[in-house]
């Protein structure tokens, strides 16, 4: 869980003790996770509106979709960039959604 | 359906005994615990919490992590977008209600603070006024999806354009549709061959920029 967990530990480290991180495909809805994958598609949703950034991010088993609101861009999360994401997901249309998720560039 | 309400004041408590009537699971969150005390015993059956709801931890504790709807229904604004961030960001609740109080905060009331629907007490109430003094205006009553849709509501003066007319004819712009027309204390479900009248009330949702032509073609 996004606030929670970075205020119980910090900044999170892909392989720190603050729990192991899951399939993309075998995570749930209303649980927080820690899901690995590469941004596959991104987009900057709505042009009216309030702005909001939406990247969707994939493994082998599936795809996520991180969803930041109030901003078009977020330095350094580019198509191909790998990300550690966590947060808790809520279940939108087949697809899980993260609202403004801790993330972490990974190299 | 499971209901975390931040706010036990009058609006709150209403809430509460409205959901609970209609068998749904409900909390209540407040501060004040003299306001739990006073009431507790007239409220059986919902679950009361005494903190803060801005507080994680406190929303933590209520159930919110499967809560199907939060409520955040303070007298403050501040804390009615805190609590629907909250819930919305760290407990991905469905759908988030908050309540504006001040209707200059409105415009926070979004996606973007994590609100699914906001309900402004004044403006729904300047609608209302507006609707009992009005014929022939159009009269918006709620916003939808962070105000991509709306409800708005006409009653049709004697020399309206759409009087006589079948809905299907009458050139609704795609982006809009009739959703009930209300007669004489009855409500019609409107149909492609649903001819309306003089002081029929009609209920139209509208998204996009449609309203103007909307407007056009129920008002004139």
């Amino acid at each position: 869980m996004g606030l929670l967990r970075r205020r119980a530990v910090g900044r999170p480290e892909p392989d720190d003790s603050c729990g192991p991180t899951v399939a993309i495909g075998a995570a749930e809805a209303r649980m927080p996770v820690r899901v690995v994958g590469q941004v596959s598609r991104m987009r900057a949703r709505p042009t009216t509106g309030v702005p909001a950034l939406a990247v969707t991010i994939s493994d082998d088993t599936g795809s996520i979709v991180a969803v930041w609101t109030g901003r078009r861009e977020i330095g350094g999360v580019t198509l191909g960039r790998r990300l550690l994401i966590e947060g808790v997901a809520l279940r939108r249309a087949g697809h899980l959604e993260f609202t403004n998720p801790a993330y972490t560039l990974l190299p | 359906m499971k209901v975390v309400i931040a706010g036990a004041g009058s609006v709150g408590r209403y809430m509460a005994m409205q959901l609970l009537a209609a068998h749904h699971e409900v909390t209540i969150i407040d501060q004040a615990s003299a306001v739990a005390t006073r009431h507790r015993d007239q409220m059986e059956g919902i679950t009361w919490h005494i903190g803060d709801a801005c507080e994680l931890d406190t929303l933590a504790a209520t159930g919110c992590a499967d809560a199907d709807v939060v409520a955040a229904v303070t007298g403050d604004d501040e804390d009615n977008l805190v609590v629907s961030l909250l819930a919305k960001q760290e407990f991905a609740v469905p759908r988030v209600v908050a309540r504006v109080n001040n209707p200059d905060n409105e415009w926070m009331f979004n996606e973007m603070w994590g609100v699914d629907l906001s309900v402004s007490t004044p403006h729904l109430l300047t609608a209302l006024v507006e609707e009992a003094v009005s014929v022939g205006s159009f009269v918006r009553l709620l916003s939808l999806e962070g105000g991509r849709a709306r409800l708005a509501e006409v009653t049709l003066a004697a020399g309206s354009p759409a009087i006589g007319i079948e809905l299907a004819a009458l050139g609704m712009p795609r982006e809009s549709t009739v959703v009930a027309v209300l007669r004489d204390g009855h409500v019609v479900v409107p149909r492609g061959d649903t001819v309306l009248r003089d002081l029929d009330e009609v209920l139209v949702l509208v998204t996009g920029d449609s309203d103007d032509d909307v407007r056009r073609l129920l008002v004139g």
